[in-house]
């Protein structure tokens, strides 16, 4: 009998022109929104690699290592092959920074500062499509589930029959689900195959693991909604009240919810602006550079006898106390600047995670939290990326420094140091482990499971007592 | 055979339904209630189905209390409702098909349903027609096929002719004749005093939840059916009312 049940849920399902109109908007929002996915990572990739190259030829066509030091290397953020399914904070944090001796560096030039428009309307990514479009559809397909039925008068027969109850839900359940998966799953086997046969579009093994765990949140999440709708249709008396209801709670879940929590978490927890930091950071910086000023013109003082005895001893002796001066100058800016930008980081996050956890009452939030985090396009990522960047800037301005006060010319020759690169730094950035991500994620999947279960007993008590009438 | 004894319906906001109902429909006897809007009728039909409990009293069918085996006594019961929608998408064959293996009958042929549905005088052109196009009249006799194919021995009919044309109607009727004649045990709730007078071998009047007289079919030739029914709908005093 369940499977009776099953099968005609799935037939009345598919029949339906809802069906019909559901499964084609979905085909063709799925598959465009993967293919400009990958065509968009495509583009970034080329990008990348013309960066990459462009950045080393600067560096190398630098006529002395002061120049070096001051013009800084760029650290480009490489392209996510699953930013193409999931293009999370990618377009709007910044993908370069500039490493030098001076500044602090930051991820500037974002997608959304070249194209300040696409901020307004955000990418139509497959998330994106999860969770506004398939999540209406999973409403669509359940508000009558129940209540439509006892409109029908359907309940009223089938019930007349020795159907018990339980295997009725059960059957709506199994069957009304698999009619809401096939609009999504056979799109989703395209776009697999399109990643598969893509030219220059390799996943790795993980990456798989991570596309997948990215299709189960999407399923949890479609089931959410499909459970929550047949709750409300198993407590209300009229379909049009319940697709009401279900509108309201959605519009909760998918857009108030997220955009509450961030207004609630700034208020709560408030950080300094950016500009108070940079303030501190120019007040710190004019302090200690007239202090560093005076520590030159003390040594001169004290080794102007040396330089009218020996030149080129005084010479030698100048360039070691200027690599350590400058050494100890850009290392007290740096520890400054470092405890500043800590502290303001550490506030910043604490406020982000408040909004994070305050926002995933909403299984949207959840549904964007993880899939970002699986696509490594989230903010933690971000922030991972940019620390490696901080992290390699006093690396790199140790370098710097060295190589500067090195090649000093008291000849008066003219003539600079040539610039080599070969022992160079590089900035190393290792990309969060799939445990990691997952670690990340377990408050998301809690979430939708909790909520799945809560929704569907809830539905099934309802149904138990269901008036048909 | 279907059976209250003292079937009584209290609502929650207190309005009393249903009022120590008792009546029994013998099998091969057709039982007509009539009753104004709101009289107790589909209450008593809903008692009868065990989709709302009783207050008080029982309901019987083949002599098994619903309310203690509900599923059991849905196998000795087929229902047809005053406006048989079923599912729009499905054609009647499935239609059919769905709602016969609901019953738990399995193992029948396409022919098997034809002839049901023959049988309730539907065109064989209309077996593959979805139903959301079929007409009422259509429905209600593609309704009374899945009663035929479920085969149980009472019907339950909750005004199953408003709406239908004069023909439909008297088509409508002539098969429940026919499952009559079958030995079948129907009860039937309807206004229809017209079309219910030619079928019916007992009438029952119910009055805010009580059943306020019945008749066989003998003891109402001579009598006029819509003068009775006017005069049983009337608020008038029970005591004033003819015996």
């Amino acid at each position: 009998m369940l499977k009776d049940i099953i099968k005609k849920e799935i037939l009345e399902t598919i029949t339906s022109a809802k069906f019909v109109f559901t499964f084609l908007l979905c085909a063709i929002l799925i598959l465009l929104s993967v293919y400009t996915g990958i065509v968009n990572y495509r583009a970034d990739q080329k990008e990348f690699s013309a960066a990459v190259a462009l950045n080393k030829k600067n560096l190398e066509s630098q006529s002395s290592y002061q120049a070096l030091a001051g013009l800084g290397t760029k650290i480009n953020k490489p392209p996510q092959v699953l930013g193409a399914i999931s293009t999370g904070v990618d377009e709007a944090v910044g993908r370069v920074a500039t490493v030098n001796v001076a500044y602090d560096p930051n991820l500037v030039d974002s997608k959304y500062e070249s194209n300040p428009v696409f901020s307004v309307f955000g990418a139509l990514d497959l998330t994106f499509i999860v969770k506004i479009v398939l999540s209406l559809f999973a409403i669509l397909f359940t508000y009558d589930a129940i209540v439509g039925e006892k409109e029908k008068g359907t309940l009223k027969l089938t019930l007349s029959n020795r159907v018990p109850r339980d295997r009725l839900i059960l059957g709506k359940v199994i069957g009304g689900f698999i009619s809401l998966l096939i609009p999504l799953i056979i799109p989703l086997i395209l776009s697999l195959l399109i990643l598969l046969v893509y030219p220059n579009i390799s996943l790795a093994g993980q990456d798989w693991l991570r596309l997948l765990l990215m299709f189960l949140m999407f399923f949890l999440y479609l089931s959410v909604f499909f459970t929550l709708g047949l709750l409300v249709s198993a407590r209300t008396s009229k379909s049009s009240t319940s697709f009401l209801v279900l509108l309201f709670i959605w519009v909760i879940f998918v857009t108030i919810i997220p955009k509450l929590s961030v207004m609630s978490a700034g208020r709560l927890k408030p950080i300094p602006s950016v500009h108070e930091i940079t303030a501190k950071k120019d007040a710190f910086l004019q302090q200690i550079q007239s202090g560093a000023q005076k520590q030159v013109m003390d040594w001169a003082k004290e080794n102007s006898a040396m330089a009218a005895k020996d030149r080129k001893g005084y010479q030698e002796k100048l360039k070691k106390f200027l690599e350590d001066w400058q050494q100890d100058l850009t290392s007290k800016i740096d520890e400054n600047n470092a405890a500043l930008e800590r502290d303001y980081q550490a506030k910043k996050k604490s406020q982000e995670r408040l909004a994070i956890n305050i926002s995933r009452i909403s299984p949207a939030s959840a549904l964007t939290f993880s899939t970002m985090s699986f696509a490594r396009t989230g903010l933690d990522e971000h922030e991972r990326f940019l620390a490696s960047i901080r992290a390699y800037k006093p690396i790199f301005t140790k370098w710097a420094n060295a190589k500067m006060m090195r090649t000093i010319d008291f000849s008066g020759s003219g003539q600079t140091a040539k610039v080599v690169l070969d022992d160079m730094p590089q900035h190393k950035f290792e990309p969060e482990t799939l445990s990691k991500s997952l670690a990340r994620t377990i408050p998301d999947f809690g979430l939708m499971l909790f909520l799945i279960i809560v929704f569907f007993a809830g539905a099934y008590v309802s149904f138990l007592k269901f008036d048909v009438r | 055979m279907l059976e209250t004894i003292n079937l009584t319906k209290r609502y929650e906001d207190g309005q009393l339904a249903v009022d120590h109902l008792n009546f029994k429909v013998e099998p091969g006897e057709i039982f007509c209630m009539f009753g104004a809007n709101g009289s107790g009728k589909t209450t008593t039909i809903n008692l009868l189905l065990n989709f709302i409990p009783p207050t008080e009293g029982t309901a019987l069918i083949e002599g098994i209390d619903v309310t203690k085996e509900p599923l059991r006594s849905k196998d000795f019961i087929s229902f047809v409702s005053e406006n048989v929608t079923l599912y729009g998408n499905f054609t009647a064959f499935q239609n059919l098909d769905y709602f016969t293996k609901l019953a738990g009958k399995r193992g029948l042929t396409k022919a098997d349903y034809a002839k049901a549905m023959n049988s309730v005088g539907l065109q064989e052109e209309a077996f593959d027609v979805r139903t959301k196009n079929y007409s009422k009249g259509m429905r209600q006799k593609l309704g009374l096929a899945i009663a035929i194919v479920k085969d149980a021995p009472n019907i339950l009919l909750d005004e199953p002719t408003s709406g239908l044309d004069p023909k439909s109607g008297q088509e409508f009727l002539n098969l429940l004749i026919q499952m009559r004649d079958k030995g079948k045990s129907i009860f039937m709730s309807t206004h229809d005093i017209f079309r219910a007078k030619l079928i019916a071998d007992r009438v029952g009047f119910m009055k805010k939840g009580r059943l306020v007289i019945m008749k066989t079919r003998q003891e109402l030739e001579g009598e006029d059916l819509t003068e009775l029914y006017i005069q049983y709908m009337e608020e008038r005093p029970e005591s004033e009312l003819k015996p």
